[in-house]
């Protein structure tokens, strides 16, 4: 592997809010290459969106604190400059966010929001810009860039807005795209067109990706590794064969048992197998358990320290890849049954 | 609202002729004015001549009601644009500067100043400015007004005060919505996506917050100017401003019913005709209202 685009270590975030300090995320530390995508996956709160908010400095100052380290090629994110931080947000970190519906101003051309996008970061003439936003346009494929360049967002289907975002993101060709939770607010054909597009643009360019889903049907297909988030840490990590394989971790498992397994042999009398559902609710991460974060959640429970202490990510195999498979459990040696 | 003005008790021609008349005045008057005629007669009356421009004669003066409201018109439309102008250049700066630092000592300033302007009575507020500045400084005079082809120091001078008084008012109603709608822009999605474009913060702030902050901005500012428009009593009186609400005041006192009916028929043009504006205005700032 090359050296990364992306070395995150020991990333916290904690944000104030009127019921007390949130720790968000906790210690989180992870690498992504050049042309690779690494999928941080996990519930609703489980500290995704925030983890890569906190990366570009995207998070309100006044409300949330980050430590940690994270260097793009080399540089610290989190100490830099706020000049600096702007000039790399575009060439350094493109990113796209969850609904194309409002990731876009509804006042504004698209020709306009991709222009300023590009002359932000270099001395291009209007003419220049506009027809560079054309190009980029057709290159995530909208039909007519020329036209689309004079339209508004709201003249636009979902789909389409999301290829100008990313269009946008794309636009100073970054090392690193950053896709939050991208095609969740599509449709599945729309999603598929997307994944296709994104794979398509990093074989290309050689993009680092962090696809942050909660779509595990995506990781498999997008994705080279896989970060599993829980309660702000990561509980599980390593090649997506691994991780959707064998899973280590309770959490994973219970993720993986509430898909619904197409191949899965239909019973006797033609009935699938139940879904099962994780029961219980992400602790709130306002009073995080003391030991693992999972124990009031979990199912098996196999080990006395799971309430007290908690479980550092520990290497629990590999399928031979340079990539070592963790988790953060204390379990990882018990069968538990797959859901 | 002809029946309303014509419901309010009081009789014109008696308040016309003073204390002493003989009966047959009384019905000479009463005839030329045309009230002894059925009501329903008079407003098909007056109704029609309105439509041709003609709103009839004042009862007290005698002059034309039309005459009688272009004299006023341009001291009304000197003080509330005067006034919307000190609105907005109060409202959008405290509103703005309170938005972007919430809760902070700056926002709860304005925040007091705010409430201060909206529930302070407007005539104290101008009779303690008449007596700081026309009293004891003596720096400005304490009405009146002279047109501005006239002289144009003095008319400067005049307008001074009564259009901080209702710039005051207006602006403080203003700013609570500035402060609202660009707080409201500052949390919307697509200033992160500007943010993480690279653009700078005056960049985003310009054009991804206060561009999308415009539109509530207008509304408030329409109505506010059609408030101001159509005469404002109380500041027109304590300044001795000869605009329309005095105007339309003195009509009431007077049971000066053509003059009364001339001016609310003005006054409803001026609320239509804003109202077309901002609609228009609309239209141009968000493009999702165009066709």
């Amino acid at each position: 592997m090359t050296a990364p685009v992306l070395e995150v270590e020991d990333l916290r975030v904690r944000l104030r809010t009127p019921r007390g300090p949130a720790d968000v995320v906790n210690g989180l530390s992870y690498t992504v290459g050049a042309g690779e995508t690494v999928a941080v996956v996990g519930e609703s709160g489980s500290g995704k969106s925030v983890s890569v908010l906190a990366l570009l400095g995207l998070l309100p100052a006044r409300v949330a604190t980050v430590t940690g380290r994270a260097l793009l090629q080399g540089e610290d994110l989190l100490t830099m400059p706020p000049e600096r931080l702007r000039q790399v947000r575009g060439p350094g970190a493109g990113m796209v966010f969850q609904d194309p519906m409002t990731s876009l101003n509804p006042v504004l051309t698209i020709g306009r929001q991709l222009v300023e996008g590009i002359r932000a970061h270099g001395d291009v003439s209007k003419q220049a810009a506009r027809s560079r936003a054309a190009d980029l346009l057709r290159e995530v494929g909208l039909p007519d860039p020329e036209r689309a360049l004079d339209r508004y967002p709201h003249e636009l289907s979902g789909g389409m807005r999301q290829r100008v975002v990313i269009a946008i993101a794309l636009s100073n060709s970054p090392s690193l795209l950053i896709a939050d939770e991208a095609t969740t607010a599509l449709d599945v054909t729309v999603q598929a067109q997307i994944i296709d597009l994104v794979e398509k643009l990093q074989a290309e360019h050689g993009t680092g990706v962090i696809w942050i889903t909660h779509d595990l049907g995506v990781v498999a297909g997008i994705a080279d590794r896989v970060l599993v988030m829980y309660g702000g840490r990561c509980v599980e990590d390593g090649t997506v064969d691994d991780v959707l394989e064998h899973p280590a971790h309770p959490y994973t498992r219970g993720l993986l048992g509430s898909l619904p397994d197409l191949a899965a042999p239909a019973g006797p009398d033609g009935e699938v197998p139940e879904l099962t559902a994780i029961p219980g609710l992400p602790p709130p991460p306002t009073d995080l358990p003391p030991g693992c974060v999972f124990w009031p959640r979990c199912p098996v429970r196999a080990d006395p320290r799971c309430e007290t202490e908690q479980p550092p990510l520990a290497v629990v195999g590999s399928s031979g890849g340079a990539l070592p498979h963790r988790a953060a459990t204390w379990c990882a040696e018990e069968e538990v049954p797959r859901g | 609202m002809f029946a309303l003005v014509h419901l309010v008790p009081g009789d014109p021609v008696r308040l016309a002729l003073g204390t002493r008349f003989s009966q047959e005045s009384y019905d000479a008057l009463r005839e030329r004015s045309g009230l002894d005629q059925p009501l329903v007669e008079q407003f098909f009356g007056w109704t029609g001549r309105a439509l041709t421009g003609d709103l009839g004669v004042s009862f007290r003066s005698g002059e034309t009601v039309t005459s009688l409201i272009a004299e006023r018109l341009p001291a009304t439309l000197t003080l509330a644009f005067a006034s919307i102008l000190v609105a907005l250049l109060i409202a959008v700066p405290l509103g703005t500067v309170s938005a972007l630092r919430p809760r902070s000592l700056v926002d709860r300033v304005a925040t007091v100043i705010s409430q201060f302007g909206i529930s302070v009575p407007d005539f104290w507020m101008g009779i303690v400015l008449i007596l700081v500045f026309a009293g004891t400084l003596g720096w400005l005079p304490s009405g009146g007004y002279v047109p501005l082809t006239e002289d144009p120091g003095g008319w400067l001078q005049r307008l001074l005060m009564p259009a901080l008084v209702t710039g005051v008012v207006s602006g403080s109603v203003i700013t609570r919505f500035v402060r609202s709608s660009v707080l409201e822009a500052l949390g919307a999605d697509h200033v992160r996506t500007a943010q993480a474009k690279g653009l700078g913060t005056r960049q985003v702030f310009t054009w991804h917050v206060l561009r999308n902050a415009l539109l509530p901005l207008v509304t408030v500012t329409g109505v506010q100017l059609a408030y101001l428009l159509s005469g404002v009593v109380v500041v027109e009186i304590v300044f001795s401003w000869p605009g329309l609400g005095q105007l339309a005041l003195q009509a009431v006192q007077a049971r000066d019913y053509p003059v009364l009916q001339g001016a609310i028929l003005l006054f409803a043009l001026v609320f239509l005709v804003i109202n077309l504006v901002v609609d228009l205005l609309y239209s141009a700032i968000d493009p999702r209202i165009r066709r």
